[in-house]
């Protein structure tokens, strides 16, 4: 691994500059009271502080995107039809800087899914290899920070190339990856040798502040044992209002729609960010729909983090702990108070 | 007794018939409260009243159609329960009203910005009490005293009635109607005096971030299309899924035009965003216009039809004969 | 250099001949565009393809044509949506496209010297189809094989330009019912559980193997346990709304299994361990 560095508050512009001047950089910063991961404008200073309102999914998983263009046509004397189809799955360099550990290990998550051995998806593929994290480790937790539940922590490396940790006047500088390193390479970053140990204290006081995780190891079993169990459903989705708040902000929450959006002769076929909350995610043409009400939508949702994907995945939960559901829910359901209240049930 | 212990009291006789009452508990920290579903003396027993019960809780009875429940309401979420009885989008046989004065509630989001000025912020908050006057906030060690008038929602400084317009059980005695706030309006005000193209500026501006979640749609008691909205259909296909302003926008604006006349304005549209998007000033401005134009006010009294909901040959206000 | 393998991207093919099979089925033949394509095309009995309309979109169907007749990929599409009601509306010379193999197929070679029962009912006979003539055309690895196939009315019943050949072939025993009499309709009439209770077949060394509407699939299963057929010899295979076809996109998933990857094809005993979300 390569030598420690440290970078001064005063020359984190000049850093941020030479990065950006090479691929997009992009930056949380604050918007109308929301923190989103926009392209670094040198006039607007990012906001480092807090956890953003958005996680920086859109990077690699933009909410739509162009599978390939479509054109009909016609061709010869007997006016034969054609039709022609055009993909992109080139994706441009970028450098996201200033995610939490947890909005960076999201894509751990999607990594086993869309680069799968038997349908390695090329539009992923490109964006994930274009893209390069530079995380900056939390100095704080908040009400809704559980990240060391799901195997995570404050200070957390998967999922990220540098690790920047906040110490005295700047932070310390991190690689954890072979593509973060060649980042290291800027003027900006001095010898950090000497902040080594202070960073090493910050990371140790954070992860103390988040306290004893509670064990739900048994979160597989528990919540399929809850499958049937409908009341149990109704009254955790009771307050539920099946909006997408919770999967659209969530940094694992990878499921998508195709839809074919044009007109006449030529169009495009689209991905886009679609939610298991929605009435029609599941909907049959037929007008069955096997997740009927948001209580069968919520089991899902909950089941798919900590018990279906698990079960395919080593174990792995599909949740980073953000919070972000629980903090933008507009009625604060606690996917943690779920998970427990399954768990909980499951001793009983 | 307290309203809080009244209302209790009076929920706890009235629940064995019905399926269920909805209210508010507190939630996951000391800043949020929650809606409660109670259907157990013991589930009532955590209800709350206060500056924290935010949501509007008429959002969830069109879901319960067909079943007998109660409903516990603010004066604003009551405007809520009126004008769905005045669609008929609920039946007055199935619905209980529970009802106390209201002495305003916060907005999470100038809490929010109060905390971040004192040096803090609201996902550290661990206590919070609030006497009607004051809400005082702690948070990573530092207690911020902050003035109701400063933090309360928008719609409680213009507020006309915080009392329930309708209740079957109103407890304790009513709360004084406060004096309207000159910044009530300020959303409005600044649009007003911005040029159109500053205007298309700034939704454009704003509507860059929406998430297409539909939190603004979901929380809106008003909007019950929801799982056949055509913001996700495909028969008929209006809105592609494109992640573009021009798409975004365009549903704000399908939103705010069906809610004319029907809005009370009890802005969960604007609360439930989690991207902090200032949609309600489209809804007010629409209801400004129908305020102008058919002197009318949704929500008010469960007996008068909406004036989109009905016809008349010659409308007092509409002269289309002078034109 | 060469791009990568991009699941997503459809092949475009022409459609070579449609068929009205009843009302509100019509079968497609297609071949792709691309020869070198169709040539190297390799699939199993069972398996599905998205067929898209670009423009309107992409919805998933079995390949009821078998692997040992590849003049063509047929596909026959029940008019429901979006998607089927603009398939309904093109003609020969049309351009579709089309994502497929996807899922996985029957267990052909499991099934190799077995006898085998089809239960097939409405449009739920398209994927017995494929296996089904598959097997005609390797009729020697297989045991007795018989089929069972209903329809509401006569009128209702697809492929009926092969039913004279299916009942009149002396090497498989062909039963066809509908669900009430009908004028000029010279075979079984009564619903197709209580026609297989009375064909009665043996469950040793039996496959019964079964697809239709839900509520005919549930009765189905309960004669097939009353014929004491064991959970493992059931087969059947399971529709749910689609999107990608390659499990990721979240919509066909009962629990931990896609049904887009690890089915359609699902024995009786794999179903019963899966949660129940049909």
């Amino acid at each position: 691994m390569a030598a420690v560095k440290y970078i001064s508050r005063e020359k984190l512009p000049e850093w941020l500059k030479a990065l950006a001047a090479e691929r997009r950089l992009l930056v949380p910063v604050e918007e109308g009271g929301a923190v989103v991961f926009r392209a670094y404008d040198p006039a607007k200073a990012p906001v480092f502080g807090s956890d953003a309102t958005a996680p920086p999914k859109g990077s690699v998983f933009p909410a739509s995107k162009e599978l390939f263009s479509y054109t009909y046509g016609k061709e010869g004397e007997d006016a034969k039809p054609t039709l022609t189809l055009d993909p992109k799955t080139t994706a441009e360099p970028t450098v996201v800087f200033g995610s939490k550990p947890c909005g960076a290990r999201g894509f751990l998550i999607f990594d086993r899914v869309y680069m799968g051995k038997k349908f390695p998806d090329p539009y992923y593929i490109a964006a994930r290899e274009a893209t390069v994290f530079v995380t900056m480790a939390c100095d704080t937790v908040e009400n809704t920070c559980f990240c060391h539940w799901v195997g995570s922590g404050p200070a957390d490396p998967a999922g990220s190339d540098l690790l920047l940790t906040p110490v005295a006047g700047g932070w310390l500088v991190e690689a954890v990856s072979a593509k973060g390193e060649p980042l290291l390479a800027s003027p900006a970053l001095t010898d950090g040798a000497a902040k080594a140990a202070e960073a090493e204290e910050v990371k140790a006081k954070t992860r103390a502040a988040l306290g004893e995780a509670p064990d739900i190891s048994t979160s597989k079993e528990a919540l399929l044992a809850r499958f049937d169990d409908m009341d149990f459903w109704r009254d955790q989705s009771d307050k539920c209002i099946s909006c997408g708040a919770c999967t659209y902000l969530c940094p694992t929450c990878y499921c998508f729609s195709i839809t074919d959006e044009g007109s006449g002769m030529s169009g495009k076929r689209l991905r886009s960010w679609d939610a298991c909350m929605h009435f029609q995610f599941t909907l049959e043409a037929s007008g069955h729909n096997p997740r009927p009400t948001k209580a069968h939508r919520l089991k899902n949702r909950v089941g798919h983090k900590f018990s279906y994907y698990p079960t395919l995945h080593d174990g792995l939960i599909a949740c980073c702990g953000c919070g972000r559901c629980v903090k933008s829910c507009p009625v604060s359901v606690d996917i943690r108070e779920i998970v427990q209240n399954a768990v909980a049930k499951a001793k009983a | 007794m307290s309203r809080l212990e009244e209302l209790k009291t009076r929920i706890k006789e009235a629940l064995p018939g019905l399926e269920c009452v909805i209210g508010w508990q507190k939630g996951y920290d000391a800043l949020h409260n929650t809606p409660l579903f109670m259907r157990s003396a013991e589930d009532v027993d955590k209800l709350e009243w206060g500056a924290l019960n935010v949501h509007n809780p008429a959002v969830y009875l069109p879901t319960m159609a067909g079943k007998k429940v109660g409903v516990v309401v603010k004066g604003c979420d009551s405007r809520s329960v009126v004008e769905l009885l005045q669609e008929n989008l609920i039946n007055r046989d199935n619905i209980v009203i529970f009802a106390a004065g209201c002495d305003g509630v916060v907005d999470l989001t100038k809490v929010k910005a109060k905390l971040a000025a004192a040096g803090t912020g609201a996902g550290v908050v661990t206590a919070v009490s609030a006497d009607g006057k004051t809400v005082s906030v702690t948070a990573g060690g530092k207690t911020v005293a902050m003035p109701m008038a400063e933090v309360a929602a928008d719609k409680c400084l213009r507020c006309q009635y915080p009392n329930a317009v309708l209740a079957d059980t109103f407890v304790g005695t009513p709360a004084p109607q406060p004096t309207p706030v000159p910044s009530a309006n300020a959303d409005l005000d600044a649009l007003d005096a911005m040029s159109v193209p500053d205007r298309m500026a700034f939704w454009r501006y704003h509507m860059d971030r929406c998430i297409r979640c539909y939190a603004c749609r979901n929380a809106c008691p008003m909007c019950v299309c929801r799982d056949h909205c055509i913001a996700q259909s495909r028969e008929p296909h209006w809105l592609s899924q494109d992640d573009s302003v021009t798409e975004k926008l365009m549903f704000q604006v399908v939103h705010a035009m069906h809610l004319a006349g029907r809005c009370t304005e009890c802005g969960e549209c604007q609360r439930a965003c989690p991207m902090d998007i200032p949609v309600l000033a489209l809804k007010k401005h629409l209801n400004r216009t129908i305020h102008d134009l058919f002197d009318y006010q949704a929500g008010v009294d469960a007996a008068a039809i909406p004036p989109l909901l009905q016809f008349k040959t010659e409308e007092v206000n509409i002269k289309e004969r002078s034109w | 250099m060469s791009e990568p393998f991009n699941p997503y991207l459809p092949e475009v093919a022409t459609i070579l001949e449609t068929v009205q099979e009843t009302h509100n089925i019509m079968t497609f033949r297609v071949r792709f565009d691309d020869e070198a394509k169709m040539a190297a095309f390799k699939f199993g009995p069972g398996q599905v393809g998205q067929l898209s309309a670009a423009g309107i979109g992409e919805a998933t169907f079995v390949i009821n044509s078998p692997p040992t007749r590849m003049d063509y990929l047929q596909f026959s599409v029940m008019r429901t949506g979006e998607v089927t009601a603009k398939l309904h509306n093109l003609v020969a010379g049309d351009k579709v496209g089309v994502r497929a193999p996807l899922g996985k197929p029957f267990p052909v070679e499991d099934l190799k010297g077995k006898d085998i029962v089809f239960v097939g009912g409405g449009i739920g006979m398209a994927p017995l189809r494929t296996l089904f003539l598959y097997m005609l055309d390797n009729r020697a690895d297989f045991g007795k094989i018989r089929l069972l196939y209903g329809a509401r009315s006569p009128l209702d019943m697809a492929f009926s330009a092969e039913l004279p050949e299916w009942t009149s072939r002396t090497d498989i025993e062909t039963t066809l019912t509908i669900d009430r009499e009908a004028d000029g309709w010279e075979h079984k009439v009564g619903l197709i559980p209580n026609v297989l209770l009375e064909m009665a077949p043996k469950a040793e060394n039996c496959v019964a193997i079964t697809c239709g509407p839900p509520i005919m699939i549930k009765f189905t299963l309960e004669a097939l346990k009353k014929l004491e057929f064991p959970d493992e010899q059931i087969l059947t295979t399971l529709e749910k709304r689609m999107k990608c076809g390659i499990g990721i996109c979240g919509r066909c998933n009962i629990g931990s299994s896609y049904v887009c990857v690890d089915g359609p094809v699902y024995t009786y005993a794999q179903l019963k361990a899966l949660p129940n979300e049909l």
